[in-house]
């Protein structure tokens, strides 16, 4: 099986002749291959061939067209620092306050911003791995692109103060993750993963994100799949949980689960969705391979019976995680079949 | 003080701030408005928010209605100094998030303490002379990225360097929260600010 297949079949519930192990490694990509962070995240060539060296170096069963998550509000008109050896940062957001949304256009993912690198790195990728490696493009959720576009305090308090206008907010940003990901899935992603840390319970309770978020996801997702996307992934960071129970409507296909969520209560809460996770990011720096060892075991063996699980972190690998790590995860997975 | 407790805690600002007027109108010393008034609201909602329940959303606008009333009740940082004391917050340098650190400042000073506010993108010198400075009684770190931690871990050494030994380090935030308080090198990783509020009120600390 090559890792596009075993990842299909993984997702449909059929046998595999191992558990997937995907490696959230985005920035980390570039230093391995001795690339400043500015380059790998403002060039979408220099991305694709760190990309593909990692995949080289790690055996892993996927690669990320994905840079920041400062692409879609840069792209709106915010103003970014771009530090040579750091992801970027807001310097100033595209919506100074909520009424000047009428004035703002939705970008054109081929000319705004940095969004065409990041299809020419999506492109190149599906070029170099063809059916062989799952490329996994990236677009921010509404929720997590409004509190870019705004700050997140203003985009909250927009949203308790003025819930009309913040809705408003919401489709716009519905509307811009849309044409992204479709532009994406053009360029040759196998599919966009949605990335939404602002929706997490972490930060606004469940009952909001089903009342804002939920129907705008859903329908994000289901125009990905209209359009060719394999399948809806959905990674929301944090204490996730009593928002799981919520995906199947969404329409997820892969959730993500973090470290602060248990296998038994990721497992409890989605029974047939795919799950991916969820050894702590922290531990790419901190441990060492014989502590990743263990845990990938630990979840390797909690999913034996279940399947329908891809070894993963909780979230980003951080760029200055220990190879010999990252090599111990991929290692866990690939040993037992 | 039931009515702007009430208000304080569903957020609804306009609500809590022409109840403090009304208590002031009556009588009520401001200082009681504060103690009997903020101080409970913030406790209640603390027990309200488990931590299967947190979130950064209802703890903003309860904090923004208490800052409100705290503002109205005290005009222009009219407050003398509480009993508490002082405590320095920052987002160290090379962190530009800074929404953690605010809802800390409001839940600190919710809970009766001063706080001095050195931003984001904070030096460690900077931290450190402001403790110096405004005789902290303690100073809270907060992070959300990792790249943060090699800085995070200098701090209580700085503090030592500067005659400082005795003030707690207590650290918050996504990223340092996965971490423990001897990888910090501080004195405790909080998982919300009311972890932090509660560290200060039970074991003291040096200053004022």
């Amino acid at each position: 099986m090559n890792s596009l297949e075993r990842i299909t079949a993984t997702l449909q519930g059929r046998p595999a002749d191992r558990v997937p192990v995907i490696a959230q490694v985005f920035g980390h990509a570039a230093v391995a291959s001795g690339v400043s962070l500015g380059s790998y995240v403002g060039d979408g060539s220099v991305l694709a061939r760190c990309q593909a060296e990692a995949l080289e170096r790690y055996g892993y069963d996927a690669v990320f067209a994905l840079m920041d998550t400062s692409v879609e509000t840069e792209a709106a008109g915010s103003v970014l620092d771009h530090p040579d050896n750091d992801y970027p940062t807001v310097q100033s957001y595209a919506l100074a306050s909520a009424d000047e949304l009428d004035d703002l256009p939705v970008p054109d993912p081929r000319k705004a911003g940095r969004m065409p690198e990041l299809l020419v790195a999506a492109r190149i990728l599906r070029e170099e791995v063809g059916n062989d490696t799952l490329v996994v493009g990236c677009v921010l959720g509404p929720l997590t692109i409004a509190t870019q576009l705004m700050g997140m305090e203003k985009a909250l308090y927009c949203a308790i103060d003025e819930p009309d206008r913040f809705r408003d907010i919401l489709d716009y940003a519905t509307e811009l993750a849309r044409e992204f990901g479709k532009a994406q899935i053009e360029a040759g992603v196998h599919l966009p993963l949605v990335f939404d840390p602002a929706a997490s319970p972490a930060v606004v309770p469940p009952g909001f994100f089903r009342e804002f978020e939920l129907p705008r996801l859903g329908a994000l997702f289901a125009g990905f799949k209209r359009h060719g996307s394999l399948a809806n992934w959905l990674h929301i960071a944090g204490p996730a949980a009593p928002i799981f129970p919520l995906y199947p409507e969404i329409g997820v296909d892969i959730a993500n689960f973090d470290y602060p969520v248990s296998a038994a209560a990721a497992q409890a809460a989605l029974p047939a969705t795919c799950l991916d996770g969820n050894i702590k990011p922290l531990s790419f720096v901190e441990d060492d391979p014989a502590g990743i060892t263990r845990e990938a075991g630990q979840l390797l063996d909690q999913f034996a019976d279940r399947g329908r699980y891809i070894l993963s972190s909780g979230c980003e690998i951080p760029p200055e995680s220990s190879p010999r790590n990252i090599e111990a995860m991929v290692r866990a997975a690939v040993g037992r079949k | 003080m039931d009515l702007l407790i009430d208000a304080l805690i569903e957020g609804d600002r306009t609500r809590a701030v022409s109840e403090a007027e009304r208590l002031i109108k009556a009588g009520v010393e401001r200082e009681r408005i504060v103690t009997e008034g903020l101080e409970v609201a913030m406790k209640r909602l603390e027990s309200k928010c488990t931590l299967e329940q947190f979130n950064l959303l209802e703890i903003m606008v309860a904090g923004r209605a208490v800052m409100e009333v705290m503002n109205h009740v005290y005009p222009g940082g009219s407050r003398p100094v509480p009993a508490k004391g002082t405590v320095v917050i920052a987002t160290l340098e090379g962190d530009v998030h800074d929404l953690g650190k605010n809802i800390l400042r409001m839940v600190l000073v919710a809970d009766g303490y001063r706080v001095v506010d050195c931003g984001r993108d904070c030096p460690v010198s900077l931290l450190v002379e402001t403790a110096r400075r405004e005789n902290a009684r303690a100073v809270c770190v907060s992070g959300l990225i990792t790249s943060l931690i090699p800085l995070v871990r200098l701090v209580k050494g700085s503090l030592r360097h500067a005659g400082l030994a005795g003030i707690p380090v207590i650290a918050g935030g996504a990223a340092l929260k996965m971490a423990s308080p001897e990888s910090l090198n501080v004195d405790i990783v909080c998982d919300s600010a009311f972890d932090a509020a509660n560290f200060l009120d039970n074991a003291g600390g040096a200053g004022t």
